[in-house]
């Protein structure tokens, strides 16, 4: 449906091996591509923001840190964890998108507009009101049970039919978001790490947290590797699937708790990023078909370069002060949903 | 041979039975809505039995009473009624005009231009008063016309038009939430009150203009109603039938998003009010049509009952209406999206 147009057009009916070569050239590069990408903005991630800081200054840091050296001590205890938020968020915010919108069949789903990031916050603010927890290590536990608790409400409800479960999403979101304002309103000191959490920034966790989180986008990110070659039969529907041998229930559960496991992740560590999840795998599919084992390799990459992305424009746009990459990545991501919605395929969701 | 002759008749009594049925409805509503208002009226810090409070109502008896009832009380439940009016009626004309029982302000990113027009007007520019409200106004009509441009491609196709509402609704509540971040902690937590929707403030020179917009909306809603049943039979049919239909949909939308950004920008975005009325109202008459007058009936009741519950009943004193509004109507949208499979694939 979003192939590009050298492999629809013609009559081709067997596939022929000059074209098959021809597209296997084509996404061996994207893939390349997308990795060149990702690591040149991994290095702007680390060298540039208020202090411009040179690359081989970036990679004396890396290597051999100097003690007392102003630069050294901005790129290892600012720049790194925030490199890393990005990076672990990021993948699993392509990674979580790609998956809901494999199992659904639907190209407007993903984690945010399923409600996951609503339940996240909701328990994430009780945790803030009730609780006073404060560290990201702490709270992340009750960024998963609400995720997890969203999730299991909006699949069971809206399962089936994509317009409809993105819109049980965005009515479980109305009814959560009152709650939350509700805390808010009792509780300046619960709004007041809320917001800064809210509105989807990479700064202020340490390397520890990093380090607790990462084995969740690992686990879910091996199975999402797992299902991808599941979710190609899937896309056939999912009466071909079964036919195929594929137990379609399984594999909507562990899609299912892939998506909690990385979209979890990525809002305990990130705050509810809008629209990554849902504007790389567009991305992805533009760039190598409609094979979900590309598209999932390539989403993993895509997402760290447009949330990092995201990030490094926000610290250069204002002259004084930052715009959150939360804030950057929706500013970005709009525009795309805007694409989807107007294109061709949108009429036979 | 008989079925010929009776058609007509039955069709007859049908309609007669309709209409019976509508009249019932509003007349409970009238009757409910009298009673709650005269609730509201003596419900409060300083208690007044109903015989006082319409005293009071009158202009008549103590003149504290008459203070309390005519300054702090009526502006609030004459606010209630008139944004749940407009909620109602205007999602009645989406939802009709967009043949989705789903289409409402809410989803569609409408509200959340409005808070967001009215949160940069109060913390990015520092502006008070009746300026905000200006500044939703603006927020909401601004959402409604991107929507409109983003989604138009060969004529308005209800699901873009949806898809793109709801991604111009993350944009918007991403740009609030760093508007948010950005602000002192108190400006920002009172600006919150924005992002639900409450009825408190709406009083003096506010409620007039409030009442005149509703009333001369509610004429052209009046004018362009005979269309809205044609409409609900599909674009080819409602043509057969003599409805420009282009000029209709575009004149209901309009209408509609005129509505919403006038109840938005004096309430805030009061949640799911203009979902749910028009899907309660059409329960209650089920007349296949839009059921504008009924939808604008239950969203008044609904807003005073919200705003009652909000004030008396629930979380000790002083919820926002937004908040309990939210609560009563996604419950019941998830049930209907749980129960009504047909529907919700329109």
């Amino acid at each position: 449906m979003l192939t590009s147009p050298r492999e629809t057009s013609g009559e081709v009916t067997r596939p022929r091996p000059d074209l098959v070569r021809q597209r296997a050239r084509r996404r061996t590069l994207a893939l390349l591509t997308a990795l060149a990408c990702l690591l040149v903005i991994i290095l702007a991630s680390l060298a540039l923001g208020v202090r411009d800081i040179l690359p081989t200054e970036v990679w004396n840091a890396l290597t051999a840190p100097v003690t007392g050296n102003q630069d050294h001590r901005v790129v290892l205890e600012q720049r790194l964890p925030r490199t890393g938020v990005g990076l672990a968020a990021g993948a699993a915010l392509g990674l979580a998108g790609t998956l809901v919108q494999g199992v659904t069949r639907n190209p407007i789903a993903d984690p945010g507009l399923l409600g996951l990031n609503a339940g996240a916050s909701l328990a994430v603010v009780c945790a803030f009101w009730l609780l006073g927890i404060t560290a990201p290590a702490g709270y992340v536990w009750f960024a998963f049970l609400g995720a997890a608790a969203a999730a299991a409400l909006v699949f069971s409800i809206g399962a089936g039919q994509p317009v409809r479960l993105a819109l049980v999403g965005a009515t479980v979101t109305a009814l959560i978001t009152p709650l939350i304002t509700l805390v808010l309103l009792r509780d300046p000191t619960a709004f007041n790490l809320y917001r800064f959490w809210a509105v989807g920034s990479l700064t202020g966790r340490g390397l520890d947290t990093i380090a607790a989180l990462w084995p969740f986008v690992a686990v879910g990110a091996v199975l999402a590797g797992a299902l991808a070659h599941r979710l190609n039969m899937l896309a056939l529907g999912d009466d071909v699937a079964r036919a195929l041998g594929q137990r379609v229930g399984t594999t909507r559960t562990l899609a299912g708790v892939a998506v909690v496991l990385l979209a979890g992740t990525a809002t305990a560590l990130a705050g509810p990023i809008a629209l990554v999840g849902l504007a790389v795998p567009h991305a992805a599919r533009r760039l190598v078909g409609t094979d979900y084992r590309w598209i999932t390799a390539l989403a993993a990459m895509l997402g760290p370069v447009m949330l990092l992305g995201a990030d490094v424009i926000g610290r250069l746009v204002l002259p004084h002060t930052e715009l959150e990459a939360g804030v950057v990545a929706a500013l970005i991501g709009a525009p795309v949903l805007v694409a989807v919605a107007r294109g061709r395929t949108v009429a036979g969701v | 041979m008989t079925s010929t002759v009776d058609a007509p008749t039955a069709v007859g009594r049908l309609r007669v039975a309709r209409r019976r049925r509508l009249v019932l409805v509003l007349a409970t509503f009238l009757v409910l809505g009298v009673a709650l208002a005269t609730l509201a009226l003596t419900l409060g810090a300083a208690s007044l039995p109903p015989g006082r409070a319409l005293l009071a109502l009158l202009g008549a008896g103590d003149a504290k009473d008459v203070f309390i009832v005519h300054r702090l009380r009526l502006p609030r439940v004459e606010a209630a009624l008139l944004v749940g009016a407009a909620f109602g009626l205007a999602g009645a004309l989406f939802q009709s005009t967009l043949r989705n029982p789903l289409a409402s302000p809410d989803i569609l990113g409408i509200a959340s231009g409005a808070s967001l027009g009215a949160v940069w007007a109060l913390l990015g520019l520092g502006l008070t008063g009746l300026t905000v409200s200006g500044f939703a106004f603006l927020g909401a009509s601004a959402v409604a016309v991107a929507i409109w441009f983003l989604a138009w491609r060969r004529g308005l196709h209800s699901v873009r038009f949806v898809l793109v509402g709801v991604g111009l609704a993350y944009l918007c509540s991403s740009v609030l939430a760093w508007l948010l971040a950005r602000a002192d902690v108190r400006e920002a937590q009172s600006a919150l009150l924005w992002t639900v929707g409450s009825v408190s403030d709406v009083r003096g020179e506010e409620l007039g203009l409030l009442a005149g917009g509703v009333a001369i909306l509610a004429l052209g809603v009046a004018l362009v109603s005979r269309t809205q049943g044609p409409l609900a039979l599909g674009d080819d049919n409602a043509r057969a039938l003599g409805v420009h239909v282009d000029a209709a949909r575009v004149g209901s939308l309009l209408l509609a998003v005129a509505l919403v950004a006038l109840a938005t920008s004096f309430a805030g975005p009061i949640a799911f009010v203009a979902l749910v009325a028009p899907a309660i109202a059409r329960r209650l008459v089920d007349d296949g049509g839009a059921a504008l007058l009924p939808s604008a009936a239950t969203g008044a009741v609904l807003v005073l009952v919200s705003d009652l519950a909000g004030q008396h009943a629930l979380f000790g004193v002083g919820a926002p209406v937004g908040i309990v509004t939210g609560l009563v109507g996604a419950p019941y949208l998830l049930w209907l999206l749980a129960t009504n499979d047909k529907r919700s694939a329109a």
